[in-house]
C-alpha cells in the first residue's frame, strides 16, 4: 500500500448555523496500492476535492491519519509533498512567464532541475515552450498542469478532475498520458464525476457521497453489484447506473 | 538563509515586475510630473506680460523702458495704444503703461496711465505694490537717488532649498508606500484568488520563503524605482541632498519593510480584490493629506496635528526629509526610526495572526 488513510475528518462550520459544525469528509479510510490508478467518484460536493487536499497536506487533517509512503502527513507534510504531484482544479500561473519558465520555476521549488523541453514533450507541448500559459487551450491547459507535477518524479500523481469540461479528442488524449504515466509505474489518485472515464482509466474506484465512502471495488465488481437489472437487458449496466443506482436522482449543487 | 528555492523565487517575482512595463511606467510617471513641475517651476515667477505705450520718445522715456525691460518681473511688450488694447481684451497682456508725450524731464511728476481689464481687478491689486516698487526703484537709478532702506532675506538654513527640495523626500515616501502596498497586499490577493497560492503550496516551499521572496524582490523593485526617481530629481532638477546617502537609503528600506508588513496586513483582513482596493485607498489617501507630504503638517488643524505625527508615512517622510534636505543623520532621528519599528511589529503581528496560510491557499 502506497497510501494509507485511516477515519479521515474534515469538519466545517456549518454555514445556516454557525454554532454547528458539518463533516466535508466523514470518517473516510482509503488503501491505495502501488501502480494503480485509484479513482474517487462522486458528485457535487461530496468531498472529492477536501479528501484529496488533506492526503497532499493542503488542508488540517482534523481527525484520523494519513500516510503516503509510509510518511505520516499531518506530522510531516512537507516530506510528502516531495515525493507527490499534484493537478489543481484550477490551473492558474503567473502572467508574462512561458511554460519553459514555470516548469523552471516548479522545479527549483523542489530543488531540481529539469529540462523543459523533454517535459513539455512528455505532454506533448514541446511546441508552446515559448508560449504564456493564458495563451493555452483547456486540454493543453491540463495537459502542462500535469507536467508541472512531474517535476519531481512524483510516486504519487493527484488529479482533481482532470478532464472537466474538455472536449472529446482533448479528455481522450489525457486518458492516454494519464495510462502511459501509469504504465511507466506512477500511482495515479484521480477524482471525477465522468462514469466513462472512471469505468475506462481506473483499476479501482470508490463513490463517495456526503463525505463518506459508499462504494469501493473494481469497476466490472461495482457494476456486477448494484447495476444487476440492467444485466440481463443488455451485456451488462455501465457505470452510470452504479452512480445513480447508488447516489440517487437528485440535484447537486 | 538563502535556501535555492527562495532564492529562485525572487528572482522571479522581479522578473515578472520588469515585464510589466506598463506597470514600470506609469508608476515612474506620476512622480516625475509631479516633481518635474515643481522643479522647472522652483523659487521662480512667470514673468508678467505688459504692454507699453511710449508716446514721448525721449531719452527718459527711453532708459524707462530699458529698466523696465530688464526687470525680470515684467515681459515687456511695445506697441502703439490701439493694438495693445486689443491684445488686452484678449487676455494676451495684463496691463498697458502709458507713458505720456510730456515725459521728458525729471523734474517734474509725470503721470503713467495704466491700462487695466477691470475683470483683473483682484490681480491688479495684487501686482500694484509690486509695480509702485518697480516704479520707485526704477525712479532711484535715473536720478541716481540712495535708496534708505533695503531689505534683504535669509534663509536661516543658509542653504539654497526650494519646495522641491521640501518635496522630493515627501514623494519618495509616498511613492515607496505605495509599491510596497501594491506589491504586499493586491499580489497575495491575487495570486490567491486565481489559486496560484495553492498551486505553489503543493510543492514543499514553505509559507516563510514566500514571504521573503516576495519581500527580498520588493525591496530591490522599490530601491530601483526611487534610484531612478532620485537620479532624475538630482541630474535634471538639480535637488539638493545634503545628508548622507546611506543614511537615506537605509530609512527607505526600513519603510519598504514597513509598508510591506502593513500591506501583507491589508492582503489578510481582505478577501477579495475589491475590498483589498477599497482597504488600501483608505489606507493611502488620508495619509497622503495627513503625512506632510506635499505641505507642512503645520498647516492642518491643530487637533490632528498629533495624529498625524504617528502616521506611517509622516514617519518615513519625515525622516527621509530630515536627512535629505536638513543633513540630520539616521541617529537624529531616532523616534520616526522607533515609530517605523513600532509599526513594523504591528504590521507583521496582524498579518501572521491572520494570514493562515492553509486557509489562504484554499
Amino acid at each position: 500500500m502506497i497510501i494509507n488513510a485511516s477515519n479521515l475528518v474534515k469538519s466545517y462550520e456549518d454555514p445556516k448555523d454557525k454554532s454547528k459544525t458539518f463533516n466535508a469528509v466523514d470518517d473516510i479510510s482509503l488503501s491505495i496500492r502501488s501502480g494503480e490508478i485509484y479513482g474517487i467518484l462522486g458528485p457535487n460536493g461530496a468531498g472529492k476535492t477536501t479528501t484529496l487536499e488533506m492526503l497532499e497536506g493542503l488542508k488540517d487533517i482534523d481527525k484520523g491519519s494519513a500516510f503516503i509512503n509510509k510518511i505520516d502527513v499531518k506530522g510531516n507534510p512537507y516530506k510528502v509533498k516531495e515525493i507527490i504531484g499534484v493537478q489543481l482544479q484550477a490551473n492558474e500561473f503567473f502572467d508574462n512567464m512561458n511554460l519553459a519558465e514555470l516548469l523552471n520555476l516548479f522545479s527549483a521549488l523542489y530543488n531540481k532541475k529539469n529540462d523543459p523541453i523533454s517535459l513539455l514533450k512528455k505532454v506533448n507541448l514541446a511546441d508552446k515552450a515559448l508560449a504564456n500559459a493564458n495563451e493555452l487551450s483547456g486540454g493543453q491547459k491540463q495537459r502542462f498542469s500535469i507536467a508541472c507535477a512531474l517535476v519531481n518524479d512524483p510516486l504519487v500523481l493527484f488529479l482533481d478532475e482532470p478532464t472537466t469540461g474538455l472536449d472529446p479528442q482533448a479528455k481522450r488524449s489525457l486518458w492516454d498520458l494519464i495510462s502511459d504515466l501509469n504504465k511507466a509505474g506512477t500511482t495515479i489518485v484521480l477524482t471525477t464525476h465522468n462514469m466513462e472515464e472512471a469505468e475506462y482509466l481506473c483499476h479501482r474506484i470508490a463513490i463517495m457521497d456526503y463525505g463518506k465512502v459508499i462504494a469501493e471495488d473494481t469497476p466490472k465488481n461495482l457494476i456486477l453489484k448494484h447495476a444487476p437489472e440492467k444485466v440481463k437487458e443488455v451485456v451488462q449496466g455501465n457505470m452510470e447506473d452504479v452512480f445513480i443506482a447508488l447516489t440517487g436522482h437528485g440535484l447537486r449543487d | 538563509m538563502f535556501t535555492s528555492p527562495r532564492a529562485y523565487l525572487t528572482k522571479v517575482f522581479i522578473q515578472i515586475f520588469l515585464r510589466n512595463r506598463q506597470y514600470i511606467i506609469f508608476s515612474l510617471l506620476l512622480p516625475i510630473v509631479i516633481l518635474g513641475i515643481v522643479g522647472l517651476n522652483d523659487g521662480e515667477v512667470d514673468p508678467i506680460d505688459i504692454g507699453l505705450v511710449d508716446k514721448s520718445s525721449s531719452d527718459l522715456s527711453a532708459s524707462f523702458s530699458n529698466k523696465l525691460s530688464s526687470n525680470n518681473l515684467f515681459n515687456v511688450i511695445e506697441g502703439n495704444e490701439e493694438a495693445l488694447k486689443e491684445k488686452l481684451i484678449n487676455g494676451d497682456i495684463m496691463m498697458i503703461l502709458v507713458i505720456p508725450n510730456t515725459m521728458n524731464s525729471s523734474n517734474k511728476t509725470n503721470t503713467i496711465k495704466l491700462l487695466v481689464d477691470k475683470s483683473q481687478i483682484q490681480f491688479i491689486q495684487t501686482i500694484q505694490p509690486v509695480l509702485n516698487q518697480t516704479l520707485l526703484s526704477i525712479e532711484r537709478e535715473i536720478t541716481q537717488e540712495q535708496a534708505m532702506f533695503d531689505l534683504s532675506i535669509e534663509d536661516v538654513k543658509s542653504r539654497s532649498q526650494g519646495y522641491l527640495d521640501f518635496l522630493l523626500p515627501g514623494i519618495m515616501a509616498f511613492m515607496l508606500m505605495n509599491l510596497s502596498i501594491a506589491g504586499s497586499g493586491f499580489n497575495v490577493v491575487e495570486f490567491r484568488r486565481r489559486g496560484i497560492l495553492k498551486r505553489l503550496f503543493v510543492t514543499p516551499i514553505k509559507p516563510i520563503d514566500f514571504v521573503s521572496a516576495i519581500v527580498i524582490a520588493r525591496m530591490v523593485i522599490v530601491l530601483g524605482q526611487l534610484t531612478a526617481i532620485f537620479g532624475f530629481a538630482y541630474l535634471l532638477l538639480d535637488a539638493n541632498i545634503t545628508g548622507n546617502i546611506l543614511h537615506l537609503y537605509l530609512v527607505i528600506i526600513l519603510g519598504v519593510l514597513m509598508f510591506l508588513t502593513l500591506g501583507f496586513s491589508i492582503g489578510s483582513l481582505a478577501k477579495t480584490q475589491e475590498t483589498v482596493g477599497i482597504l488600501a485607498s483608505i489606507f493611502i489617501y488620508p495619509q497622503l493629506v495627513m503625512s506632510g507630504v506635499f505641505f507642512p503638517l503645520e498647516t492642518l488643524p491643530e487637533f490632528i496635528q498629533p495624529l498625524a505625527q504617528l502616521l506611517p508615512l509622516t514617519l518615513v517622510a519625515d525622516a527621509m526629509r530630515a536627512i535629505a534636505s536638513d543633513g540630520l543623520t539616521i541617529f537624529q532621528v531616532y523616534s520616526d526610526i522607533f515609530g517605523i519599528g513600532i509599526w513594523v511589529i504591528i504590521g507583521t503581528l496582524i498579518s501572521t495572526k491572520l494570514f493562515i496560510w492553509k486557509e489562504v491557499a484554499g
